[in-house]
Order: structure tokens, then sequence, then C-alpha cells
């Protein structure tokens, strides 16, 4: 089986610890899952870019794991499967940065965000949060996680499941400030009309029932979301 | 144009709600005019809003599709509590025997057409449980056209208690195997322990504890709603401790307080009002969702449809021939019990999402089952009519003794002695009782708040129903009025000190069709001694029925007999006339009961 994904390594999703391939992580333990199930040996790993999987273009791979949220846009052109996690927006910042001290909207508002073209957080960036200075676009989220490192952004808002998973490693030197309320779905992705989307379906379904996706959420991505505080903005 | 340039795009829950609560006001609205049943309205308004349609919710929407969840319990709650356990015990013998065919045959349906689908076996033991149950959508035509008593229809009401029951032991076991942890065994075993737990929960513990809340706390309509939802949430949660689904902890939650709630009943009202208003629509809506044309409609989801529509109605239509002759149905009760027996909605849906959550089933299977849960309403729809109109009028039918109590009382309200016997002469029945409050012309009348403040005293405990006003210038008349009305199956008047006889002597139609109980004296909470004065007299069926139930130690008396002390004699009346005479006793109660007349010889 071959899968598709954005960002390697994706810290809590797909890491290969010392430059080895991508097998550890939520994504990495689900992909495994799936392919037992289907009676499948190997899983390879492809990287392409995130756009161009939200695209249609999973670069000949049978799925994409790639934190994504299914959005009407997107299902134009790929299929999507039932979520297999759901989590809030989550504001990560550096451990010792500006952002670090956020507790409420003003706190929010006052910092200066960088934000990753053709995500959904963008919008709630803009529309929730309002910073009272324009957001930083960049490409992808190696580049927004970079300017949050360097010191030149205070925040970026992710999936906090993604966010808690950056912040469960030490050595990035990232923490959760807080979650935002809404929850939006990350699911497996699919080429358009692809003859499995039903079979993989079923199995997503299968896994958040017999508890397989829970044990991998408590595996790689740490804490709770209920141990993170809530920032209400805008609601 | 700057104010133009503000606006913006609507998105968020409340955009999400309502788009859903529009369809679930138009969805029925819109079938319904076309014949349709509402139900299949809802389905495809899900589909219209939903990633296959419009696209207004989205596939990675969890707001909708949880709170179809929370419908789903509510859904198996309500299934649970208005099943007619009154019916299951007069019908047990011939409902037992055709709950059992009716459940074996559609099951061995979906077990075969599962096996020939190459389907794993919990998938198709799945399929089997879902095709055997059914729901009683067409219950309300056959109590509409006055044939709700009727054997072939009380048969299939009191059968649907088993069937559901057996389906969703069934589909405990299949959900238990599919996401427990550990060997079978293991899982099996505690699947079993969560159905023994859930059976003393729900059948013992529920049942005081509810009790013991509503003594509490009943006296307000809103805790006493609440009572009922917490009872059902916490059952599903308990069961699925054991690994077992909650729609199956929420419908024990149902059969555990089903004589608590009389159907009847305001409360009754107030639950379903909330999920039909809200909950069980969503619930159907967000099955909506899941309807895609591009799958219903294709090759394999026809073929599919096909083997579990004839697995399922050929399944019951089977079961129907064996029962006639059988049980000695006629054809218009196999008619009705076919009708009643063949549509699948809640139950089968309720199965499907689980057999779908943990999937076993995919969509194509789901959007089968939704052809079927089509074909199953139309169907059955057009035969309830059909055979609703052939069923004979049934004998007048004044149902169980308690079911629905006319307590008739002055201004100021019942005294706690009455009370208490109204509640042991109801509750047996699960009755509902409603509370009139005679005001004789020219007395002010009850204000709403004192109205509402006696029913806050009367309902708090396990009585379930309502208080009214009732003005006249005599209180016989009142009661008479109010009487026709209700349609009580008993009748109970609090009679004062100045409440002449001769009035009664007028011969209202009050006692035509249900027994009048006039209670004179402040009856003793309880009694230590029922005395009952002439027990082999005409009709006094009914009078032993009311002093067995107004206390343990029952004795017999050869002639008219005094009241002592914490003692309550109940007299037989042949006629109105016989109230003369008979006043307020200086101690203890007397209560003159009047059978109903058409039980009296020449009656």
């Amino acid at each position: 089986m071959t899968v598709a994904t954005a960002v390697v390594p994706a810290p809590g999703f797909w890491d290969g610890g010392d430059g080895s391939p991508p097998t550890r992580g939520l994504e990495a333990g689900l992909a495994r899952a799936l392919a037992d199930r289907f009676g499948l040996d190997d899983v390879a790993v492809v990287v392409v870019p995130f756009p161009d999987i939200a695209g249609g273009d999973l670069g000949g791979a049978d799925i994409a794991l790639t934190q994504m949220t299914p959005t009407r846009e997107r299902e134009r052109d790929v299929d999507f499967t039932t979520p297999y996690l759901s989590t809030p927006p989550g504001v990560l910042v550096a451990r010792y940065g500006e952002g670090a001290g956020a507790r409420d909207a003003e706190d929010l508002r006052e910092l200066r965000w960088v934000v990753v073209r053709s995500t959904t957080l963008t919008g709630v960036v803009e529309d929730r949060i309002r910073p009272e200075r324009d957001p930083v676009e960049v490409d992808d989220r190696p580049a927004a996680l970079d300017q949050v490192s360097d010191g030149d952004a205070d925040a970026l808002l992710l999936d906090l499941a993604v966010a808690q998973g950056l912040a469960e490693e030490p050595d990035l030197g990232f923490e959760v400030a807080g979650q935002l309320t809404g929850d939006e779905g990350l699911a497996v992705v699919l080429p358009e009309g692809s003859d499995n989307r039903e079979a993989v379906d079923s199995a997503v379904r299968a896994f958040k029932a017999d508890g397989t996706i829970d044990d991998l959420v408590d595996r790689w991505l740490g804490g709770s979301a209920d141990d993170v505080p809530l920032i209400r903005v805008n609601d | 144009m700057p104010v133009l340039f503000a606006l913006e795009a609507p998105s968020g829950p409340a955009v999400e709600f309502v788009v859903v609560f529009a369809v679930v006001l138009l969805g029925p609205v819109v079938v319904e005019r076309l014949g349709i049943p509402g139900i299949v309205g809802l389905l495809i308004g899900g589909f219209v809003i939903g990633p296959h349609g419009l696209g207004a919710i989205g596939s990675g929407n969890q707001t909708v599709p949880q709170l179809g969840q929370l419908g789903l319990l509510y859904l198996m709650f309500v299934a649970g509590l208005e099943l007619d356990l009154g019916v299951l015990a007069a019908n047990r013998r011939t409902a037992f025997v055709f709950a059992l065919i009716t459940f074996t045959l559609p099951f061995a349906g979906g077990l075969a057409v599962g096996s020939a689908l190459g389907w794993e076996l919990p998938a198709s033991l799945l399929l089997g449980s879902l095709l055997a149950s059914h729901t009683l959508i067409t219950y309300p035509i056959f109590r509409e056209a006055g044939r709700a008593a009727d054997r072939g229809v009380a048969t299939a009401v009191g059968a649907t208690v088993l069937t559901d029951t057996l389906a969703l032991v069934v589909l405990a076991g299949v959900s238990g195997s599919e996401t427990g942890s550990g060997s079978t065994a293991v899982v099996l075993g505690e699947i079993l322990l969560g159905l023994v737990v859930l059976g003393v929960a729900g059948l013992w513990a529920l049942p005081r504890l509810a009790l013991y809340a509503l003594r509490a706390w009943g006296g307000d309509r809103a805790a006493r709603y609440m009572v009922a939802v917490v009872s059902f949430l916490a059952l599903a949660v308990l069961a699925e401790v054991f690994g077992i689904e909650g729609i199956v902890g929420a419908f024990v939650a149902g059969l555990a307080l089903n004589r608590l709630v009389p159907n009847e009943g305001p409360s009754m009202d107030r639950i379903e009002f909330f999920g039909s208003a809200v909950f069980i629509p969503v619930f159907l809506v967000s099955v909506g969702l899941l309807l895609d044309p591009s799958v219903m409609f294709s090759a394999e989801t026809l073929r599919i449809a096909g083997l579990i529509v004839a697995a399922c109605m050929g399944g019951k239509a089977i079961a129907v021939l064996i029962a006639r002759p059988l049980l000695g149905f006629t054809p218009p009760e196999a008619g009705a019990a076919f009708a009643l027996t063949s549509p699948q909605a809640a139950a089968t849906l309720a199965a499907t999402l689980v057999g779908f959550d943990i999937g076993l089933f995919g969509t194509t299977v789901v959007n089968a089952v939704l052809v079927l849960i089509l074909v199953s309403i139309t169907v059955s729809t057009l035969v309830a009519r059909r055979y609703a109109a052939r069923l004979p009028p049934p004998e007048r039918d004044a149902g169980a003794l308690g079911r629905r109590v006319l307590l008739a009382t002055r201004r100021g309200g019942p005294s706690p002695g009455v009370v208490a016997v109204v509640d042991r002469l109801a509750r047996p029945d699960g009755g509902v009782v409603d509370v009139v409050v005679v005001h004789v012309e020219g007395e002010d009348v009850l204000p709403p708040a004192e109205a509402r403040a006696l029913e806050r005293r009367l309902f708090r405990g396990a009585l379930d129903g309502s208080v009214r006003c009732q003005v006249s210038s005599v209180l016989p008349r009142a009661v008479t009025m109010a009487a026709l009305s209700t349609e009580p199956s008993l009748v109970v008047v609090e009679v004062g000190a100045d409440d002449d006889a001769e009035y009664w002597a007028e011969g209202p139609a009050l006692a035509d069709s249900a027994p009048v109980v006039l209670v004179y004296g402040e009856p003793p909470h309880r009694p230590h001694r029922v005395t009952v004065e002439d027990p082999t007299a005409t009709g006094t069926g009914a009078v032993a029925e009311i002093a067995a139930r107004l206390g343990r130690r029952v004795v017999p008396a050869a002639g008219h007999t005094e009241p002592g002390r914490g003692e309550v004699v109940v007299r037989a009346l042949a006629s109105w006339d016989a109230l003369d005479g008979i006043g307020v006793p200086a101690a203890g109660a007397l209560l003159a009961v009047l059978p109903a007349l058409d039980t009296l010889d020449g009656g």
C-alpha cells in the first residue's frame, strides 16, 4: 500500500526517528493498521505537497494521510473517509516566546501570526482571532514552524492534535498556549472515485469503534485535549 | 457600497442548525403532501443538505452526527417507553409464539443473504437481526381507526417487545465481539455480564431510583422530564461500560420507566414532543446525510437491496401465513399483523447505524437498507389502511381499571388520603390521573397559579396527570361533563359533607362505561384493613379489584358495616338510589362503588 503525506517528519503523525523511513506516529500507525486489515505487507510512503493532494494529485498513492480536513472545495477533487480524529484548533507558540503567556482573545490579537496558504485554519485566524497585524503567509507548515522558531512570528494555528504532537517533541521548543472552540475532522484522503473508498471508510470506522485510534492517539499525541486551556474568541 | 463588502458568508454551528431544522420542518410537510410518510422526507432532506447533495453539511461535520447519536438513543428510549406492556401481558401466549416466528424467519433470511454475499458471520448476524426487528410505524393507523384492541393488532404489538429485545441482544453480541478486546470467550462473558447488570439496573434499580427522584422533584415538569433523560443516558453509558451498544441501555431504560410514564400522560407528551420535534428528526436527517444516489442506484446496491427486501418482507409475510392457522387469525387480522411487523424504520436504522459505525457495513449496505425502509414503510402503510378498514369493530374495551382515573374534587384539591387511594388504583396499570376541581356556579374559579401549585403537590410522586377546573351547578353534573371529555376507566369522587346524595339520583350517565367510586371520609394512608361488603353481589368484579388494590388485608362482611379508625369499607352499589343514607363516617373512609352499569345484569 502506498501512502502520500505532505510533511515528513511530522511529529506525532509521521516520524522516522533518526532518518529512517517514517513508521512512528498516529498516521503511520493508522497506515499500518489499514495495511494489516487488507492483508498487505508493505507500506510505502511518498511525500507530495499538501496543495497537490488537496487538488487530487496523490502522486500515485492509494491513500493520503496528511492531517487533512474535509471541505466542500476539496471534496470536488478527492474523496474522504469518515474523520478518524476530531480536533479543535490549537495555538502553537515558542516555549519561551511572546505567545507563551497568551490567555485570552486580547492576548491572541496582539501576537504576530503566521498562516499557511491553502489550509482551513487560515480563515479562522483572519475571521475569529482578527490579529492587529496582518499575518505572515507561507507556503507550507515547515516554513511556518521556522517562522515561530526563529521568532519572526509568535503563533501558528494548527489542529490541536498536530500542535500537541509538535509540543511533545522537547527539542523543537514549542508549546500549546490554548485551544479554540469548534472541531475539525481529520480524514483519510483517496483519489476521487476510488474503488477503495468504502473499504477504507469502513476500516476507519472499525478502528474508531474498537479503540485502535484511541490507542494511537494515547501513544503518539500524549495529553488529552481537555488539559489544554480554552481561549474564547469571537464564537 | 462599504456595507455590502462587510457582509460575510454564513458559517458555523448556527448555520448548520438552521439548515438541519429547516429540513426537520419542511421535509415531512413536503412528502406528506405526496402521500408519503414524513420519515422519508427527513431522510431525503438529509441527503439534500448532505455531502452528496448540496453540501451544506460536509462529510467532516461532527455536530449533526453527534446530535443524531443523541437522537438515536432518544429514539430507542421512546421505543421502550411506548411499548404497551399491558397488551403484551394480555396476549402473552399468542404474542410470544408470533414473536418467535416473525423474528426467526427474517433473521434466517438475513443470515442467508449475508452468507450468499460472502460477508463475515458478524455482519450476516447483524443483518439478520435488523431484518427481524420492526417498528410500529403503522400502529397509529389502527389506533385511530379504533382497532388497537383487535387480536391481530394486539398480538403484533405485544410481539414487538420480544422481537426488538431479541434483535438488540444479537446486536449487543455482535458489536461487543467486534469492538471488545480480549478473547471471544472473554468478550462474550463481558457482554453476558453486561446484559445481566443492565437487566438488574434497568428492571429493578432504575424504577426505584426514578420513583425516589420523582417523589423528590416530580412536581416540577422540567425535573420530571430530566429524570427520564438522565435515566436513559445513564443506562446507555452503563451498557457501553460492558461493551454493549448504548441503544440497548436506552431501550432497557424505556422498558424500566414504562409504568412510571403512562402513554397517555403529560410526561409522555413532553417526552414525545421533544423527541418528535428535535431529537428523532435530527437523527433521521443525520442518516439521510449518508444517502448517496450514486451508491443507492448502483447495480450492486440495488442487488443487495433486492435481496434484503425479499428476505425481510418475505420472511415477515411467511411468518404471518404460518401464524394464521396456528393462532387462528382471520384474514384481516393476519393483514393487520403483517402491516404492523413489516415496517422497517427505527430499530432497523439503529442497528444499521451501529453496523456502519463499527465498520461492519459500508455505505452500500446503508443505502440498501434505506431502500428497504422506503419500500417497507410504503407497502405496510398501504396494507395497514386496507386492513384497518376491514377489521371488525371491537367490543367495548374499557381497558385496565386504572388506565385513566378521573378524580373529582372540590377547591383546595383532594385530601392526602384520597390521593393515596388514587395512586393505589392507578399505579398497577401505569395509569394517568385527570384531576377535575369542581366549582359550583358563583364560586371563584381556581387561579392558574393555585392550579399549578395543586398540580405540583399531586404529581410530585409516581402519579402522572393534569389538573383542570370545571364549573357546574352541582357536583355530579360537573363530573359527568369532565368524564365525557376524558373517557376514564375509573371515576373517583371525593364527596364532601355538603354534597347531597339526591343529586346523584338524578341519574347522570356517568357510570355507563366506567366504575364510579364515591369517597366518604378521609381514607387512611395505609389502611390496616379493607372490608368488602356483600362480596357475592352482582357486578362486584371491579369492587373486588378496587379493594385488592387498596390494601393487603381484605376481609368480607355480610352486611353494612361502619369503618373503624385506619379502616376502609368498600360498598358495592346496585344503583344511584342506593346512595341514600350514606354519609361521611366518624372514622376511616367508606368507598361506595357503582360498577360500570353495562357490567350489571340488565345494565
